[in-house]
């Protein structure tokens, strides 16, 4: 359905509300705009792709399977599946500690493991960026969001690693893999088993 | 105060074989953690791998490669191996180079495990595993050392990292790439290697990224490192390989060598969880376990070692405390030592905590399989809970008052919200993580509480909260697992667990430790048959207003509003006859033990009808007019009504003495009755009940021909009584503080009103640091409770003084009170564990 011509300032409006899933807040124009021609509903505080919009952001973004450079972003994929996966975990072990009790935040030195281990991952995923975005320019806006919830994490406020109702580490990173997603054209599933399969040490 | 150990001068202490560092005279601030590891299990006779640590002082000499070959040149004196070479049974033997500090810190820079190999040769002839493995491993080695050492981009290395699937391959150009872009080639020879391994930890240990990992545990910017250097076997075969072992069992707390092994090499400083079973080690589990038992002895924790093995057998490399064991680790462990002799019952006792068996005991919910889950979020607090929706911290204590179980369910919660949730049965929050404000004040309640459960949605103008496909209404009941943290719809079944055969004993102990008595608050047989074997010593308080505000309310209204003799005198009999039912039930659960009957003390208005139509007839209805009161909670109450409706009291204990009689003579038990009278504030009013009790005690007794012994007291619960408490005691054989109303007339507090509207602005403002209500308040109403103690000793000085307020279950309530010699707490039945605990810790703390 890639006859609703759009222009470009609609069009990012709606690929980043398909990225995020939702809004919140007061419509901009181009929301707005979108939301009159049925490609995204407002609904009181909270604003959502309809199945019209995101099949149009799903057609806009995905890379046709005889793209040139899909072979070079699968392969990076395969790299950035193992990592998501730590990332996933680490945000679990910060709410969670291995006991299974809540983490209370006051063990300083467990929390301060947590802070290193996703140095790891932040320095893992700087060069994966970079190759994403060698074949999808629209991907290097993830590295300085990535940095800029990092920097507020270790201003002291410990909701910007994982809060899901502010742009945290996790909630960007969220973001960019949903990006991938459309543009591979991949299905949640398929993702985690791929993921699966990565992280068992296969070679998939 | 001993200063910081790094900023000591230490001289040039050479290198020191694993667990020879002690007797050289070195501690912590030379060998730092790993070293003094080693040196705790040499120091035992256990054995430890082969290796070196390279004290603090020697590290930054190690970056020349004279002194790393000289350190690698003793490490293989140690070893009797070979760098480079190989084992009998194939094993190529490289190096591996790790870091510690003096104290436990996050943000070291990682073990560099494939030091050693010329010209970073990957030899040919290993197998397939074992190539892979090294080639992983030396790509992470040596990417370090590139990065940190010759000062080559992440970017790069990154690169060549995609460029290059298999690390084999990546070798040249890896080395292409160091010759290029680095400030010198990557090293060919062993001690280079090793010189540039130790350049590489101390950039990293330098960089802004460790200096900020420091910081965050509030550690010293200039904190120093040593560094550890091992030989490492990297063989196909399966008899080299590594793992760890706990010594505890984390799900039942026994005692258990629990952790996994894998074949090869350690492959990174990270532990791994994933591998075979400790029962499938070459050797069987013996060695361990024999390890680990002696372990525990030693350090009195449970502990965990990581170890290697190989053709000659095991060998320890790493040794951890159990720093926050579990409840059940924690009391397995404490009863173990105790019983082995290594510590003893009173150590064990003291070990655990008021909070541990809290969380031993906690309710579990009863699972069909048919529940529907509402909604799942993290669990923040453990234990089952069942109630009705409630929320805000308001209509949760309404609630709460109304008899109903409130759950507070909100979108995250405050100290303001603080009434509400101690209120509340269970709690659930929408936002807010597992330190939230909910999640940290619920644990410290042993409230159940799941935070975090961000598919919940709460409108608060609908009162209505929805999940998934669910729409619950404001009072409808859910039931959350706070250990689990799934929250389901309607009521689940919950049961409290027994106590663990570990916990029983330590409870044993406990009560050998303890002075304080500990009973128990039950008003009925179920109830007291559930606190008697919870280990009370008897009932402190039973409450007798629940048995006539049921189907018993008309008889009371009758003697209260008629105005007819007979009327009067009727409804008295049958009252009376229904005591003796009810007591009878309770009597036999209680046994030979004491039981404190508190006369009625309910207010006058939760008897009366609430309005004119409910009357039962018209001269009721006119009654209630005149007996309206402006404040029934200070009206007349208690002794007060007992006073003025004469034949109250009698009628009670006619049937309790009766009850007594029947099961002295149907079930050969004597309880020993203590009639306890409340609310007194003018001695008289203790003395004149008295004559009433005495003279129904006469009565039985011509009767029956039995005389029932009992004894007399009186609740402590007005500050009028605690400054009088030396004329009651010329009357009282006992006396009881009732703590709740002593609070509240003490600070002149409403409970409910100061509960709802203010003391959660008093405790966010800094007021008060918890509810008087929850732990006593030891300056004012304790100063009241010290007074009374002292003068009623005076005048009788074997007087029994107990409390049945809800601070008998709190631990720092009853710390005060063995701090006033009281004889006695009474609290709720399933507080009587804490209690038991707590009353041994106030004992064994002041001693």
């Amino acid at each position: 359905m890639a006859d609703v011509a759009l222009p470009d300032n609609e069009r990012d409006a709606l690929i980043a509300m398909v990225v995020r899933g939702m809004a919140r807040g007061e419509a901009s124009p181009e929301q707005q705009s979108l939301a009159d021609q049925g490609l995204i509903l407002l609904k009181g505080p909270i604003m959502m792709p309809t199945p019209a919009g995101t099949e149009i952001v799903a057609t806009l973004l995905r890379l046709s399977d005889d793209a040139p450079g899909r072979d070079k972003i699968m392969d990076t994929f395969r790299k950035f599946l193992p990592v998501n996966r730590r990332l996933r975990d680490l945000c679990t072990a910060w709410q969670v500690r291995p006991d299974g009790t809540a983490n209370d935040h006051s063990d300083d030195g467990y929390d301060a493991d947590i802070r290193d281990r996703l140095d790891d991952i932040d320095e893992a995923v700087g060069p994966l960026i970079k190759r994403f975005a060698d074949e999808l320019p629209r991907v290097a806006v993830y590295r300085p969001r990535l940095t800029t919830a990092l920097e507020k994490f270790d201003e002291g406020d410990d909701s910007w690693l994982a809060s899901p109702i502010i742009d945290s580490y996790h909630t960007v990173w969220m973001h960019l893999h949903q990006e991938l997603l459309l543009t591979i054209g991949m299905s949640r599933k398929e993702d985690e088993e791929l993921e699966e399969r990565l992280v068992s040490g296969g070679t998939a | 105060m001993r200063p910081a150990p790094w900023t000591l001068p230490i001289d040039d202490v050479g290198l020191v074989p694993f667990g020879k560092g002690v007797e050289r005279g070195l501690d912590e601030r030379a060998l730092c953690t790993r070293g003094i590891q080693l040196e705790t299990l040499a120091g035992l006779g256990l054995p430890v791998g082969a290796g070196l640590t390279i004290p603090v002082p020697n590290v930054p000499g190690l970056t020349a490669p004279d002194r790393a070959k000289a350190a690698m040149n003793l490490l293989e004196k140690i070893s009797g191996r070979t760098v480079g070479g190989t084992t009998e049974s194939g094993g190529l033997v490289l190096l591996r180079l790790s870091a510690s500090a003096p104290v436990e810190t996050a943000g070291l820079p990682p073990d560099l495990v494939c030091l050693g190999l010329k010209r970073s040769i990957i030899p040919e002839d290993l197998g397939e595993r074992a190539r892979a493995d090294l080639g992983a491993a030396w790509w992470k080695s040596a990417a370090f050392i590139a990065e940190y050492a010759l000062g080559v981009s992440g970017d790069d290395l990154g690169t060549l990292d995609f460029d290059y699937p298999d690390p084999i391959a990546r070798v040249d150009p890896f080395r292409a790439l160091c010759a290029e872009k680095g400030t010198s080639p990557f090293p060919s020879k062993r001690s280079e290697q090793v010189a540039a391994g130790a350049r590489a930890m101390i950039e990293r240990w330098n960089s802004p990224r460790a200096a900020r990992a420091r910081k965050k545990q509030n550690l010293p910017a200039d904190l120093p490192l040593a560094l550890h250097l091992e030989t490492v076997v990297v063989t196909e075969h399966d008899d080299e390989g590594n793992g760890y072992a706990t010594s505890r069992d984390f799900e039942t707390g026994a005692f258990a060598p629990t952790g996994v092994f894998r074949h090869g090499f350690r492959l990174s400083g990270e532990r791994q969880h994933v591998g075979h079973p400790l029962s499938s080690l070459p050797d069987g589990v013996e060695m361990l376990t024999g390890v680990l038992a002696e372990l525990e002895g030693r350090l009195r924790s449970a502990v965990l070692v990581d170890f290697e093995y190989g053709p000659d057998g095991l060998a320890l490399v790493g040794l951890e405390r159990i720093k926050r064991p579990s409840a059940r680790v924690a009391t397995s462990l404490a009863v173990d030592l105790a019983i082995r002799g290594i510590t003893d019952e009173a150590e064990a006792v003291q070990s655990v905590e008021a909070t541990h068996v809290l969380e031993l005991l906690h309710p579990q919910p009863k699972l069909t399989g048919d529940e529907v889950e509402l909604v799942t979020g993290l669990p923040a607090s453990p234990g089952a809970a069942v109630g009705r929706i409630a929320l805000d911290s308001e209509s949760a204590v309404e609630l709460s008052e109304a008899g109903e179980h409130p759950l507070l369910v909100m979108g995250e919660t405050s100290p303001g919200d603080l009434p509400g949730m101690m209120a509340a049965t269970g709690i659930l929050t929408v936002s807010g993580g597992s330190a939230s404000h909910a999640a940290v004040v619920a644990r410290g309640m042993g409230t159940p509480a799941i935070c975090g459960a961000g598919s919940l949605r709460i409108d608060r103008e609908a009162e209505t909260v929805s999940a998934g496909s669910h729409t619950l209404h404001a009072g409808d009941v859910i039931s959350i697992d706070g250990a689990t943290g799934i929250a389901y719809v309607g009521a689940l079944e919950i049961e409290r667990p027994g106590p663990s055969p570990s916990l029983t004993t330590l409870l044993g102990w406990a009560d050998d430790a303890r002075r304080l008595g500990v009973r128990a608050n039950a008003d009925t047989g179920p109830d007291a048959e559930v606190a008697m074997g919870n280990g009370a010593e008897g009932i402190g308080l039973c409450r007798t207003e629940h048995q006539f505000l049921g189907e018993r309310l008309p008889l009371v209204r009758r003697v209260i509003l008629s105005h007819d003799f007979d009327a009067e005198q009727a409804a008295l009999r049958d009252l009376a006859d229904a005591q003796r039912e009810d007591f009878r039930d309770l009597l036999r659960a209680v046994g030979d033990r004491p039981v404190t009957v508190r006369l009625l003390d309910a207010p006058m208005h939760e008897f009366l009808p609430a309005s004119a139509e409910e009357a039962e007839d018209e001269h009721q209805a006119r009654m209630l007019g005149h007996l309206h009161e402006e404040n029934p909670m200070l009206g007349v109450r208690g002794v007060r009504l007992a006073l003025m409706h004469e034949g109250l009291y009698p009628a009670q204990v006619e049937g309790l003495f009766n009850a007594w009689v029947d099961v002295v003579s149907s079930d050969g038990i004597r309880p020993e009755l203590e009639v306890m009278v409340p609310l007194v504030s003018i001695p008289e009013e203790l003395v004149m009940s008295l004559r009433l009790i005495r003279r129904v005690n006469q009565e039985v007794a011509s009767r029956t021909g039995m005389i029932v012994p009992f004894k007399i007291g009186t609740m402590i619960e007005t500050p009028r009584a605690a400054l009088m408490a030396d004329k009651l005691a010329q009357w009282a054989e006992f006396m009881s503080f009732g703590t709740n109303d002593l609070t509240q007339l003490t600070y002149g507090f409403s409970r409910d009103d100061v509960e709802r509207r203010m003391l959660g602005t008093y405790l966010e403002k800094g007021l008060m640091t918890a509810s008087p209500f929850a732990e006593l308040d030891d300056e004012g109403v304790g100063g009241l409770m010290k007074f009374a103690v002292a003068r009623a000793r005076e005048v009788r000085p074997d007087i029994k003084l107990g409390i049945c307020g809800e601070h008998g279950g709190d631990p720092s309530s009853i710390a005060f009170c063995e701090q006033l010699g009281l004889n006695y707490v009474s609290c709720s039945p399933s507080r009587i564990a804490v209690a038991r605990l707590a009353a041994a810790h106030a004992r064994l703390d002041a001693a």
